[in-house]
């Protein structure tokens, strides 16, 4: 719209494009170990159904996901891979880091062998914490991410910047990380 | 019947009546083998070790195959000497022990600190056997993919874990471990960098356990409750 080129937005407008955004999620998943069981629960069966938020779980390949759930331990010999398939997601994309092992290594915190939290190889949006977390614990980390992305700049991620938010607050500035459990919902 | 220990079976007869098959294979193993069949250990009707010399490692495989055990459950390898850091979830403040540096093996004895042992299982038969050998200094045993196409992998897990060689091996790639990852994770003396920075921290109850001290009249409402919940369900 010409406006893109030139890097701004008017803030209602990126609202607006925000809440699309935010409500037409496409997950990819990344089950590495039993953290997969718990994110099936939460992505595959009715009862908790994660369709109800906008959130569609099945792409056909991380081209087409607008973010990845990482659950699961991620070794060092895994950790090449799971950079590779970030990359090759389109822009905007954001990721969940979801249980122990993803978030900082678990009870693998003394292996030689595991990656001792995702957030070493790809940028962590939500972090998802539990051993295994439950469903509705990972479903409150999307809801955490769609807050994110309906309060993002978009002007200033296609400046190229880092996440920016467009009302820059005290609550928002200390609730980084994002953590589930770590403060309440809107 | 499982002994818990091989001291308990030692002055007992090696086979009571009617483990007739685990003797014939141990008879077979030593008619292929001779001499380089060393030890063995014989649980009657429940299980058998048995263990050989390194060079006969190959030929153990080929005898095994050609008895009819024909399913090859796994191969990896023992590192029996004891970890000198001690074992990493003991209290951090109590004094350190002396370290146990004896080094014991297991059933059917050995000489070296470590052991490769593998098992194979008769199906049709249905017996299982464990197969042990002191691995030499040069840490090279011969390859068992000859007779066990299965082996493949096991044996460059060995060769990652413990830095054994295998003898024939085609790939002797890791499996496991990251192509430049340096040093034997499973052998004792690998350090764990992480345990020596910051002891286990599962070693400190962060919470007290909940205190069970209810009054006795508390209780009783509580099966109460119990069974007016049971009468809501049944109404």
């Amino acid at each position: 719209m010409g406006l893109v080129d030139r890097g701004r937005m008017p803030a209602p407008l990126t609202k607006l494009f925000n809440m699309g955004r935010s409500y037409s999620l496409w997950v990819y998943q990344w089950g590495l170990a039993c953290c997969a069981i718990e994110m099936g629960a939460a992505f595959a069966s009715p009862r908790y159904d994660v369709m109800r938020l906008g959130v569609i779980p099945l792409p056909a390949s991380p081209r087409q996901a607008d973010f990845v759930v990482v659950s699961g331990t991620v070794t060092d010999k895994m950790a090449p891979a799971v950079k590779r398939l970030y990359e090759q997601m389109p822009e905007p994309k954001y990721v969940i880091s979801m249980g122990s092992c993803a978030n900082c290594g678990g009870p693998y915190w003394d292996s030689y062998s595991v990656t001792k939290g995702v957030d070493q190889i790809v940028p962590v949006d939500i972090y998802v914490p539990g051993c295994p977390p439950r469903p509705e614990a990972l479903l409150e980390g999307i809801v955490l991410l769609q807050q994110r992305i309906k309060n993002e700049d978009m002007a200033a991620k296609w400046r190229g910047e880092e996440y920016t938010s467009l009302q820059k607050t005290a609550a928002l500035e200390a609730a980084e990380p994002i953590v589930v459990g770590g403060g309440p919902i809107e | 019947m499982v002994r818990l220990s091989d001291t308990e079976t030692q002055d007992e007869p090696q086979a009571l009546p009617g483990d007739g098959l685990r003797e014939g294979i141990v008879d077979s193993l030593r008619a292929d083998l001779g001499e380089h069949l060393v030890d063995t250990h014989l649980v009657p009707q429940d299980d058998l070790w048995v263990r050989v010399s390194a060079d006969a490692w190959a030929l153990t495989g080929q005898s095994l195959k050609a008895q009819g055990f024909e399913y090859f459950c796994f191969l990896s390898a023992i590192d029996w000497m004891p970890s000198p850091y001690g074992k990493g979830e003991d209290d951090p403040d109590a004094e350190p022990s002396e370290p146990d540096t004896e080094i014991r093996q297991g059933y059917a004895g050995g000489e070296t600190r470590f052991q490769l042992f593998a098992r194979v299982t008769d199906v049709g038969r249905h017996v299982g056997v464990t197969i042990k050998a002191d691995v030499p200094d040069s840490m090279t045993m011969p390859s068992w993919i000859a007779h066990y196409a299965g082996a493949n992998w096991h044996e460059r897990e060995t060769h990652e874990m413990f830095g054994i060689g295998f003898d024939g091996h085609p790939d002797l790639r890791n499996l496991y471990l990251p192509g430049e990852f340096e040093g034997f994770p499973l052998r004792k003396d690998f350090p764990l960098l992480s345990r020596m920075v910051k002891p286990w921290p599962g070693i400190v109850d962060v919470e007290p356990m909940p205190e069970f001290d209810e009054p006795a009249d508390e209780v009783g409402a509580g099966e109460g409750r119990g069974s007016d919940e049971a009468d809501g369900d049944a109404s």
